[in-house]
């Protein structure tokens, strides 16, 4: 075993420890710069066609259909592609870079972020426009539901939508009420720290 | 001074201690790279905000912690087992930790340690280790000298404990270390 083994001193360990030299050019920065702006637009873009394209759908759904309760559950559920190219817009649509990676502390920046993540699990209903969607779908169907009153074996075309609706509700509320529960508790942790520190 | 030469001046200073710091974020190889790749892509984008209200270093360090903070919150699983520094000085038995045999293999042990704490933790290791005092890394990380020198203390005892371990096993084949070396007491750097 070496005699000059660093084992009582991690600090010279770690600072002596091999390391790769990393630096990028001006030409390569600003390359990446552009790269990531055109990427993050064609994302935006991408989600605002698809939106448009849910919204046209469902208004081509709207010109075939002549029953006015389905109708107006076709018109919800196109405002909803339109609500959605909306929030694309909205949330991805390329910013400037954001100078708090540097003003902020990284308490701050570790607590914002956490903060941040529990916004976006506590708002995604809201952000997806869940409810237009469910609720353009449910006055859709509502006559074919009425129906199987009268002939209750037409019950057993909607149960594999049912079944499946039923599961991605079990998996998505509990899922997401963990999730928003754990960094809740992360964000409180962080909160008891900050307020030991100042006292 | 320019967003560019600022940048080169901050990665021709502080382009090792960034490495280092992307090593304590992320053990692999090619993930790591990309971690560094978007540290200094940040820096350089943080730049044109640059209005001298701290030190190079402290803002050097702020972007750097930042940005592989956000990596390591973005992978949920892995965040959720992690630990803090009060966490692991409780751990029972984690004094009992066999001897290293080589450099690498005490490096590894240090990574291990660093790669189990939470983020606050782990920017306070990974400043301690770069042989930072506790004034610098409360102005880094926005905790009190106070708070940062209780972490440290802890951090100081873990270390001893693990690395202090290792060097009366290494006591045992080598006699010429000093009394000191081998109680873990002495070789420790005192901030």
């Amino acid at each position: 075993m070496p005699t000059d083994f660093p084992m009582n001193d991690p600090q010279n360990l770690w600072k002596n420890q091999p390391t790769e030299a990393f630096k990028m050019s001006a030409e390569q920065l600003r390359h990446k710069s552009q790269q990531r702006q055109n990427r993050a637009r064609f994302e935006a873009v991408k989600s605002i066609i698809a939106g448009f394209a849910v919204c046209a759908f469902f208004a081509f759904a709207f010109t075939r259909t002549h029953e006015w309760i389905p109708r107006l559950g076709w018109a919800v559920l196109s405002l909803w592609g339109i609500y959605l190219a909306y929030q694309a817009y909205k949330w991805i649509w390329p910013a400037r870079v954001s100078p708090d990676a540097a003003f902020n502390t990284t308490f701050q920046a570790y607590k914002n972020e956490l903060e941040k993540q529990r916004d976006y699990v506590q708002h995604i209903w809201k952000r997806a426009g869940l409810t237009f969607c469910f609720l353009g779908i449910a006055i859709a169907v509502m006559p074919m539901v009425i129906k199987t009153f009268v002939a209750p074996h037409l019950l057993l075309n909607w149960l594999p939508v049912a079944v499946l609706l039923a599961v991605w509700f079990a998996v998505f509320l509990p899922t997401r009420r963990r999730r928003q529960q754990k960094l809740q508790q992360e964000i409180e942790e962080l909160r008891t720290f900050e307020r030991g520190s100042q006292a | 001074m320019t967003q560019d030469s600022l940048y080169e001046q901050a990665a021709e200073t502080y382009g090792p201690a960034l490495d280092r710091l992307a090593r304590a974020y992320e053990l692999d190889p090619e993930a790591r790279r990309d971690l560094l790749q978007e540290i200094h892509f940040q820096l350089w984008s943080s730049f044109a905000y640059f209005d001298q209200r701290c030190s190079l270093r402290t803002w050097v360090y702020r972007v750097a912690h930042n940005i592989a903070t956000g990596h390591v919150i973005r992978q949920s699983r892995l965040r959720e087992k992690l630990v803090t520094i009060e966490n692991i000085e409780t751990i029972p038995g984690s004094d009992h930790i066999e001897l290293a045999a080589s450099r690498s293999q005490a490096l590894e042990r240090v990574s291990t340690l660093i790669q189990r704490l939470k983020p606050i933790d782990r920017q306070i290791i990974v400043s301690y280790l770069e042989d930072m005092d506790a004034n610098s890394i409360g102005e880094i990380t926005g905790l009190s000298p106070a708070n940062v020198a209780m972490k440290i203390h802890r951090i100081k005892n873990i270390l001893k404990r693990w690395f202090g371990e290792a060097n009366r096993g290494e006591g045992k084949t080598d006699d010429s270390k000093t009394g000191a070396e081998n109680s873990g007491e002495g070789g420790l750097h005192a901030n």
